[in-house]
């Protein structure tokens, strides 16, 4: 059952990445998509704080790092939606995800972590990958100036 | 443009979570984590929301209708990951196949719905790209 969760989890988030590309291809305003994207699980928390029974108290420091990382995911939302307007959004979903080494690595200066082979490894790839993507990007871009009629 | 897109997602979207990590560092209760979320999305909305208001301008039925149906999906997405982990499924099984599961489905969405067809590097970037957001995820 947890596997199948995780799964759904997948599915969910990978209908998410076709939600918004299918938006866009609708004409919808990107910042306008990403406010009301974040209003309703806003919302959503916003009604599991209070009934917490703790009663919702959050310490300044905790309000001050939930503003900034907020507003760093708010950035990458939007900038997610610009590029998927002329860009292919396989590639902005993954590099989306690919964004997960930067806190690996953060972590491993910040905190100290441990860094593994398999760590190395997986950094290493992301960095490997998004050279790859660069030069597919370049690719196709000059593919699509001598057919203006393809392209994403 | 393009390019400092990705640069801006790579940078902006993967400092997004580190507040969760920070929070547990700092030996800080689970409870703190709903009002933590509540003010995250809250200051990204307000961010986006206040040139917009500044701007004069107002949200469409399409914005809304879609943004709606992409707010219940990431909900979906993450509860259905708390549901595994609480059901004893390790971080390091459940996180690879839901985020290599949405990869799977973007792409394949990406080429039947959207008609995205890849040159070669992309598509050798994409799977070195899926390997390493797995090998992350397990690591």
């Amino acid at each position: 059952m947890g596997i199948l969760l995780s799964f759904l989890g997948g599915l969910s988030f990978g209908l998410l990445g076709t939600a918004l590309k299918a938006a866009e291809r609708r004409k919808a305003d990107a910042a306008g998509l990403v406010v009301s994207a974040y209003a309703w699980p806003a919302l959503f928390m916003l009604f599991k704080t209070v009934l917490q029974k703790s009663g919702g108290h959050i310490p300044a420091k905790v309000f001050v790092i939930a503003v900034i990382f907020g507003i760093c995911a708010a950035v990458a939302s939007l900038a997610f939606q610009v590029s998927i307007g002329f860009g292919k959004v396989t590639v902005g979903w993954l590099m989306m995800n690919l964004s997960a080494g930067v806190p690996a690595a953060v972590s491993v200066w910040m905190y100290h972590e441990g860094l593994t082979v398999m760590k190395v490894v997986a950094l290493g790839l992301v960095v490997v990958s998004i050279v790859f993507l660069s030069w597919g990007q370049v690719i196709e871009k000059r593919a699509d100036g001598r057919n203006p009629s393809g392209g994403a | 443009m393009w390019f400092l897109l990705m640069l801006v997602i790579l940078l902006t979207n993967g400092m997004s979570a580190f507040g969760l990590k920070m929070i547990a560092a700092w030996g800080l209760p689970e409870t703190v984590k709903y009002p933590y979320l509540t003010v995250w999305y809250a200051g990204g909305l307000a961010v986006i929301a206040l040139p917009m208001l500044w701007k004069g301008m107002r949200l469409g039925k399409t914005e809304v209708a879609w943004g709606a149906l992409a707010g219940a999906l990431s909900i979906g997405g993450q509860v259905a990951m708390a549901m595994a982990l609480n059901r004893g499924v390790p971080g390091h099984v459940v996180f690879p196949i839901s985020i290599g599961g949405s990869i799977f489905v973007v792409a394949l969405a990406g080429r039947l719905m959207f008609g995205e067809r890849l040159s070669a590097p992309t598509a050798i970037g994409l799977a070195l790209g899926f390997i390493a957001v797995i090998l992350v995820g397990v690591s």
